[in-house]
This record gives structure tokens, sequence and C-alpha cells, in this order.
């Protein structure tokens, strides 16, 4: 039995999934969210889930949370000690990001040479003014760390005060860049170095409660995996050092549960409408689209990956207004829609009117639709068509955009870039609650095969319940300096100058496989996929003096088990 | 967040599938080092720049520029129309005002190729940037264009393209051609006698350094630029002026490539030549993005940059102020042809300008034997005709109706074509580029 469980902005959605013949979703809960104590939703949907099922037979949870999102922008932050050396380039003042940034001299060029060493003067300073304005999280990031650590890991052995492992009297918690991926992109490791000390303490209080909470339930032995936003999940265990992974992961249960819930091998749209947005996601041949290089926390691009997704202001609460004639649905929600006790005419009010649906008091609907009519000077029943209509026409072409947008760039699916693809639509999947109301207007609109899936309601939480645990990796060898980095497991290895991309394709798996099996996954070799693979013969003069080669693996996102016996 | 104050749209396309051989210096490896420090820098991050694909360049798109024999597709690779592509993405983005201005970080270069292709010369097959101008002008409209060739090489092929388009500023400044490939690029080199003083050389002495070169712009280039008033600047932008460069002998650093390109304002540049590709090009590329952006470059600096140790000498330094003296007079009092004077650069015969060239292609060890004339006509820049032979080869005919061709160049280009085909003449390969009509026509095959 898997749980999954979404904590949503609205809703906290669960479900157990019975996996023992195929998978058949055997119980499923909404509670409402309590932003104040999400510990309180998480439990409510457990308690709710174990009313239904046995408790015994739950090996596994997966969640979801708006914890890290909800601290970010709400402020709930901690004081973080950045401290970078950047080396020629960009200014690396442009990426202050917080009170306590301090930019050491030093250097280390794209290949990962030490170009100058870094000023243990300058640090040991920068170490001192953090503490002295009392801080415990420290991120210790330098450019081209990716390549070689050097300067980062002094950073992290100066504010530890010279002692390796757990025993770091001055600081809580140090976030080294090039353990946070191999990407080369400076100041989104600066940025993502910030978040992920930012909301360390408030996700470790947090996972140690929800630990506390199950063993309560007498679910202790059950395995937790936290949602990423890219797709795949992380034993809780290890999501403690990578808290930012958590961030924005509900698009991406939404995304997951589709792929659960339905045969989607087209190019196609997922429009998941919900009360205040509609998320937009993009399937390539049947695989959700990444994010390239990873999303934007407030206004600081990161590192985090992130299944692309557009939100916009269309859902099932958002405000119809009409000015000169123009009727327009959305972005504000001022409440709830009047057949549910609001006090403005929102979507559903027009949806109840049009009869695409029957939510609360359709009567209450009618005469609010009315109302704005009679003001406006417009017939009832012509007000709600046009809002319903409004309301498929911005879907529609904010999906127009995004697909522009993406067929402009290189596309990136969660399986691997694929080259040269324009990306046709060809398929609407549709859920979120208005769903099976908006089928219609969406199909008139988009003239598109439109469906909605069984369990349309709860597809982000059998998302969350099925997605597989997934780690990536970059090899990264020079031949030349007979040098082995994978950045993000802090790896280093020499090589010897026979080194070849086989030998590099062999030991990004082989890392691979014994890091997931080290949290506890199993991994068959055949799940390993390279993603990318390179080898560029390095010349000095006319001789070749080495390689430089790069290998990209990970686990290919997807779920365990898809429903409807397939 | 770094906000760019000049919209800046940047095409890479480093061909990573694509060498002239192992171990040529224009082979996979030239823009990696490059890709990883714009990426580290994350420069796609700031707003205000932005990454585009390149396009390809169709066969027409070459046909328009040059005469290429036998056929396109023998002496262009894919990788070629993607770079040329690449280029004329970068045109479209700023002519349809998406982009304020753009970078086209493309190889194969493109530089040495010549109005007549046979093959490669100087790492060239077809001129990338005199596809985009005339794709330009085609698409949007004829437009004044200036080029600024800041490769060390003589840009040679660009010359020869525009040698008598008197809408197109030609400036090359380059290490001087006594000491380095392709050995032209001299201030006698003015273009047709239709377009005298459009073409313009700053040859260099070895060891120049960014002051030398700044004082070249500024004393030289920026006055004439003034007074053309181009509807469009662009810059061929090789980087092999590099002091670390393995090809060249100049000493101008990243700081100076970005002031120069701050200097010159270019609406577009693209990538030539530039071969120190750990030690140059990561950071130079990286000068020449921020600099057109707008954006804060004074942290730029090389590992190994000393500026004590490059700068150049005395001698060097008066050298070049004399021939800022002398150089602006070409441009604003342009000397006629005179009769007796160097048949490679043309002379006038009753009412045809002749010109006589042996070219020889080094990277494909061809040597080409042509013949070029222009009719000398007072209502158009007339009609250009070239007679040429690659070794042994058979002989092949361009001919080229100018976009301002008066109705008897026209006619006269069309009768020349249909007598090359009818009188079954000497030529194998006819091609004719109708820049009047848009109509590009090629026979024997």
């Amino acid at each position: 039995m898997l749980l999954g469980i979404d904590v949503g902005g609205t809703h906290t959605d669960g479900v157990a999934v019975d996996t023992t013949a195929g998978a058949e979703v055997v119980a499923s809960c909404k509670v409402p969210t309590r932003h104040d104590d999400l510990l309180f939703s998480v439990t409510g949907a457990l308690e709710d889930l174990l009313g239904k099922v046995d408790r015994a037979k739950v090996r596994q949870l997966n969640l979801s949370t708006t914890l890290s999102t909800n601290a970010i922008v709400q402020g709930k932050t901690e004081d973080v000690g950045v401290i970078v050396s950047s080396g020629p380039g960009i200014d690396p003042h442009s990426f202050m990001i917080c009170r306590d940034y301090h930019v050491i001299d030093g250097s280390i060029d794209h290949r990962g040479n030490e170009v100058r060493a870094l000023s243990s003067r300058q640090l040991a300073e920068a170490v001192d003014a953090c503490r002295g304005h009392g801080v415990r999280v420290f991120a210790a990031v330098s450019k081209f760390s990716t390549r070689n650590p050097r300067h980062e890991n002094m950073i992290r052995r100066t504010v530890c005060q010279g002692r390796e492992g757990g025993g770091c009297e001055h600081a809580d918690f140090v976030t080294l860049g090039h353990r946070l991926g191999a990407a080369l992109n400076f100041p989104r490791r600066v940025a993502t170095a910030y978040y992920n000390c930012a909301v360390w303490r408030i996700y470790n209080e947090f996972a140690t409660a929800v630990e506390k909470s199950l063993a309560a339930m007498g679910l202790g032995h059950v395995r937790v995996n936290m949602l990423k936003a890219d797709g795949g999940t992380m034993p809780l265990p290890q999501s403690r050092s990578l808290p930012v992974q958590s961030i924005f992961s509900g698009p991406a249960a939404s995304v997951m549960g589709i792929i659960a819930l339905t045969d989607i091998f087209h190019d196609s749209i997922i429009l998941d409408i919900g009360g205040t947005t509609t998320d937009i996601a993009v399937f390539a041949d049947g695989a959700p689209l990444i994010e390239r290089e990873g999303i934007h926390i407030g206004s600081h691009p990161t590192s985090v990956s992130a299944l692309k997704v557009l939100s916009i202001g269309v859902g099932g609460d958002s405000a119809v207004t009409v000015s000169g004639g123009e009727v327009r649905v959305g972005p504000n929600r001022l409440g709830p829609p009047v057949c549910l006790g609001g006090e403005r005419m929102a979507l559903t009010d027009a949806l109840n009117v049009t009869g695409g649906c029957a939510v609360g008091d359709v009567a209450a609907s009618r005469r609010a639709v009315e109302e704005l009519a009679g003001n406006s000077g417009l017939d009832a029943g012509d007000l709600a068509r046009t809002a319903v209509d409004a309301a498929a026409k911005t879907i529609f072409q904010a999906t127009r955009e995004l697909v522009e947008e993406i067929n402009s760039k290189p596309v990136y699916t969660i399986h691997e870039l694929v080259e040269d693809k324009r990306v046709v639509p060809k398929k609407i999947y549709l859920m979120g609650g208005p769903a099976e109301a908006m089928k219609m207007p969406i199909f008139q609109r988009f003239q598109l095969s439109t469906e909605v899936p069984a369990h349309f309601g709860v597809a982000n939480a059998i998302g969350a319940a099925l997605t597989r645990t997934t780690w990536e990796l970059e090899l990264f060898a020079d031949t030349q300096r007979h040098v082995l980095f994978i950045p993000s497991l802090s790896y280093r290895e020499n090589v010897p100058s026979g080194y070849d991309l086989k030998d590099a394709k062999n030991d990004a798996v082989n890392q691979l496989i014994m890091h997931l099996d080290s949290m506890g996954v199993p991994l068959a070799a055949e799940d390993a996929q390279i993603t990318h693979a390179s080898s560029f013969n390095m010349v000095e003069g006319m001789d070749q003096v080495g390689r430089n080669i790069r290998v990209k693996c990970q686990v290919r996102p997807g779920v365990v088990a898809t429903l409807g016996g397939r | 967040m770094l906000k760019a104050n000049r919209k800046l749209g940047i095409i890479f396309f480093p061909a990573f599938d694509w060498a002239i051989s192992p171990t040529h210096p224009e082979r996979q490896e030239r823009l990696l080092y490059t890709q990883d420090q714009l990426r580290e820098e994350g420069i796609f991050d700031i707003e205000g720049v932005g990454e585009y694909k390149p396009d390809v360049a169709a066969e027409e798109d070459v046909e328009r520029v040059h005469f290429c024999f036998p056929e396109v597709s023998a002496v262009a690779t894919r990788s070629h129309l993607i770079s040329a592509g690449g280029a004329m993405k970068a045109g479209d983005l700023v002519m349809t005002g998406e982009r304020e201005c753009a970078f086209a970080m493309v190889r194969p270069p493109g530089h040495h190729a010549m109005k007549v292709v046979h093959g490669s010369r100087g790492f060239c097959n077809i001129n990338i940037e005199a596809v985009m101008i005339e794709h330009i002008r085609e698409k949007y409209g004829h437009k004044r264009v200036a080029i600024v060739d800041t490769d060390c090489h003589h840009g040679d092929g660009t010359q020869d393209v525009y040698w008598h388009d008197p809408d197109t500023l030609f400036i090359s400044i380059h290490q001087d051609g006594r000491t380095l490939y392709p050995g032209s690029g001299f201030p006698n080199e003015l273009g047709g006698p239709n377009a005298r003083g459009r073409t313009l050389n700053i040859p260099l002495p070895p060891n120049t350094s960014d002051e030398g070169f700044l004082m070249a712009i500024e004393r030289v280039v920026l006055p004439i630029l003034e007074d053309f008033k181009p509807d469009l600047v662009i810059n061929s932008a090789g980087q092999d002026n590099h002091f670390t460069d393995p090809i060249t002998n100049m000493n101008f650093s990243a700081q100076g490539y970005a002031r120069l390109s701050e200097m010159i304002h270019p609406d577009i540049a693209v990538l030539e030549g530039g071969y120190s590709i750990q030690g140059a090009l990561p950071y130079v590329n990286l000068g020449l993005c921020l600099s057109m952006a707008g954006v804060d470059y004074s942290h730029i600096r090389e590992p190994n940059y000393n500026p004590e140790q490059i700068r150049q000498d005395k001698r060097t330094g008066e050298y070049i102020e004399e021939l800022c003296r002398q150089l602006p007079a070409l441009y604003f009092n342009p000397p006629p042809l005179k009769p007796g004077g160097d048949p490679r650069l043309g002379v006038i015969s009753g009412d045809k300008y002749l010109r006589n060239r042996q070219i020889y292609y080094d990277t494909d060890g061809i040597s080409e034997t042509q013949q070029e004339s222009v009719h000398l006509c007072k209502k158009c820049r007339g009609l250009r005709k070239v007679e040429t032979r690659a070794d042994s080869g058979p002989l092949c005919l361009g001919v080229e109706v100018p976009p301002d061709a008066c109705p008897d160049c026209r006619a006269r280009g069309y009768q020349l074509v249909e007598e090359a085909q009818l009188k079954g003449s000497n030529y194998r390969y006819v091609q004719f580029i109708n820049r009047l009509d848009k109509e590009y026509l090629r026979f024997g095959f």
C-alpha cells in the first residue's frame, strides 16, 4: 500500500493506492489546508486514510508540501552567511542575496585549475562578521566549484574551524555549492545554496515532526519520501540536507498523476484548473518538459530543476468582470463563487448558469449573473457563455504562448534533450475541480481531443503516491589533469590517460546505482539513463593532450505503477 | 538581479560535431570552454539577454551572395549553413526589434570566403556576414551597412564580396599582411570604381596592444562611421588579436575587445577567428557579450594577463599614430583608380573595370584563376561578371545584376547568361544572381 499526500493551496489531498495487483485507488480524502500548521493538514489526511485502510499494509508515504515555498514567500527564513569566491567575470557583488554576503579573493578557471588561492585572511574576517550577526547556517560557493571544489571545502573548514563531519561548533549547517548539482551557473548556485540554508531549519523541524507523528500512529516502519519539483522523490533522511529540492512540488504531483492515470504518448497539454489558478504543463512525445536550468525563487534564478509549468490566474473562483463591454475572467480571486457563499460572480457561477456544472446553490449563481448582466446591459445567458468562453480563451492564449516559447528553444523532457523537436499538441488532459465543466469550452477553443481522466479531483495525490525516487549525477573527467569528479557526490578519483567515454559512462552508472543503494533504493542498471555524453579531444599545439569528458546520468523519472490495469 | 541596458540576443552554435581535422585549430573543442564560461557566469539569466537557436541558411540564401561552383551543396556542409543561419537569426532579431543587438557566436567562420567559392580558404567556406546582410536587405529593404572586421586576419573575403558596393562600408583592422595570412589588406585596397573608399584597411604592426587598437578605432573608424551614417553596424568579431593566440602575433586583451565593442557599438556581432580556446575565447566572448548588453565588464581578466608585459613599444605606437593620420583621407577623399596600377586591384579598360587574380584556397589546396569585369555604368553600380576556373577544372561563369540595376545592365545580364548557354560556349557551370528581380539561377548540370 502506497500513500500519497499533496498539501495544496486550498486543499490537502490524500490517496491510498494498493499495488498488489496493478494499481488501484482504495481510499482518498480531501481536507482543508491550514497554512499555519501544515503538520496538522498532513496528519489530518493521514488519519482519514488510515480510517479506510489497514495500516499494517502501508509501506510508503510520499509527501508533497508547500512548507519550503511558504517559508520563503512569508519571509520565515533564517539568516544565512553566504561566502563566495568568484575570480574574473561578472562582478560577484551583483549576486548579493542577503546581508551576510562576503566575496573572498580567489579564482578557479573553467578547467578546474586554481588560478589564485583563496585569501585565508579575508575568509576568517568574513566568518567572524557572520558569527557577529549570530548566523548559524552557511553557504559556501565558488565559481567553477563543480570542476574543482577546493575553495568551497576550504570555506567549510574555516567555518567549522577545521573540523570535518558533524562536529561543527560554530555552525549548524553548511551548504556546499557543488553538492547541489553539477550545472555550471555560479549565480544560480549562489541563490540555490542560500535558499537551501534559509529553509534548512524549518524543514528539518517539520521532517522530525512528521517522523514522530508517524511513529505515534504506528507507522514507524513506513518509508517516507518527499516530492521534488522535477517529478521525482527523495527519501526523507537525504532530503534533510537538500530541503530546497522540496520547493514547488505541487505541480509535479499533478503531472505525475496524469502519467499514472492515462496512456499519454503524444505531444499534449495538461491543464490543472484549480480554484485560483490554472497550471499548464506540456508533454513532448508523452514526456513532461522540464525547466531547462531551474526555477526562479522570488526573483532569483536557481538550479532547482522542475517540470515546466505555467500558472495563470484563471480558476473556478476567478472573478468575472465587465468593462467597456469586454468580459474578463481573473486574474483576481475575490472570495469564493456566489454559489458557495461568495459575493462576487466567479467562473463557477457562470458554469452553473451555462449548465456546465451544478456546484452549490445554482439559483444564487443565476441571481449573481443576472445582476452583473443587468448592470452591464447584457443578457444573462450571453454573459455566462461569454465568461466561460473568455476563460477558455485566456487559457488557450497562454498555452499557445507557452508552446511558442518552448519551440523557440531546445526542448528538454524529463528523459532527455529532444533536438530539433517542435511541440505540436494533439491532445488535452484536464484535471482539477472545474475540469468536467470546462471540458467542452476548452475543446471548442483548442479543437483538440480533450480528456478528463478518472479520479481527476485527486490526480495530484495519486501522482505523489506513485512517483519514483530519482537522482541525477554528472561526471566530469579531464584526462590531462588525470581527474574525475562527480560534484553532487563530492566524489573525486584519479584516472589514467587512457580513460575514455565508455569508462566514464560505466562509472557514472555505477556511482548512480551505488548512491541510490546507499539511500535504500534498489536500481537496475537499465533504469539508469545516460542523458548526455560527450568527449572532446583537447589539443595543444598539434598534439592531443587529453580528453575532456562529460557524462550525465539519471534515474528516469516516472511512476512505479499505472492505474486501470495498464 | 542584473539587467542589460541593451537587449541582447545570443545565438550560440558551437558545432560540437564538426572539425576541419582532429588537431586543426577549427575543431570541436573550440567553443567548449567559452560555453562553460558563459554558462558559469549565468549570462543567459541576465534580464534582457536571451539565447536563441540558429536558423539554417537555405541554398538561396547562399546563392544570393556567392557564385558557388559547382554548387552550394558541394562547398558548404550543414554546419556551414547553420553557422550562416545563426548570423541570419541575429539579423532577424535586430531587424524585427525583438532585440536591440545580437551576437552570433557560431562556427565555422566566414570572412575569408570571397564572391566566388570553390572550396575552403582560411577555414571559411561561405561568408556568413554577407549571407546575413543580403538576407536582411532582401527581407527588410535596402540598408546602408558598415562592417568593422576586428579579426587579426584581413577579411579578404568580405572585402571581395563588397568590393563594388557603395552602400556597404567595409573596414578591416588586422595584423599587417606582410606578416600574416592572407597577405593582403593594405591601404591601397579601396574598392571598385563605383565604391572607392568604401573599403578601408587598417594594417597594424605585430605586438600592437590595447592602446594601439583603441587609437585606431577612435581616430580612424569612429569618424568614418560617423560620416557614413550606416543603418546597421556589424562587427566581424574575430578574437585572434589576443595576446595568447597561437597563430598570430598581437597583444590585444579581453578588456580591450570589450572596450572596442563598446566604442563601435555594433548592432550585430558575428564570431570569426580566435584560436586561443582556453586562454582567450572564454574571456573575450564574455567581454563582448557584457559590453554589447551594456553590463559592467570591468571584472573580466585573463588568468595570465599582465598589461606591462604585453604593452606595445614606443616605435609601434608612433607607427600607428602615423597610420591614423593618413588613413582617414582614403575614405574621405579616395584617390581614383590609376592607369598602370596593380592589375590585382583592377584596371579600367574602355567601359569596363577588369581584375585578374590568382586566388589560393589554403585549407583545400585549390588554385583559382579568375577574371572579373564590371560594366562601368552611370545609372547603376554596373553588371558584374566573373569567369573562374579552379585548378585545371572547367571554366565557370558568374553574372550578377545589382539591386539598383538600370534596365540596360539588367538586359545585358540576361543576354550574357543566354549566350553562355546557347552558343555552346566554354562554360561548364553558369550562375546568375539577379538582385533586382530576386532571381537566382544556375545552369550546367
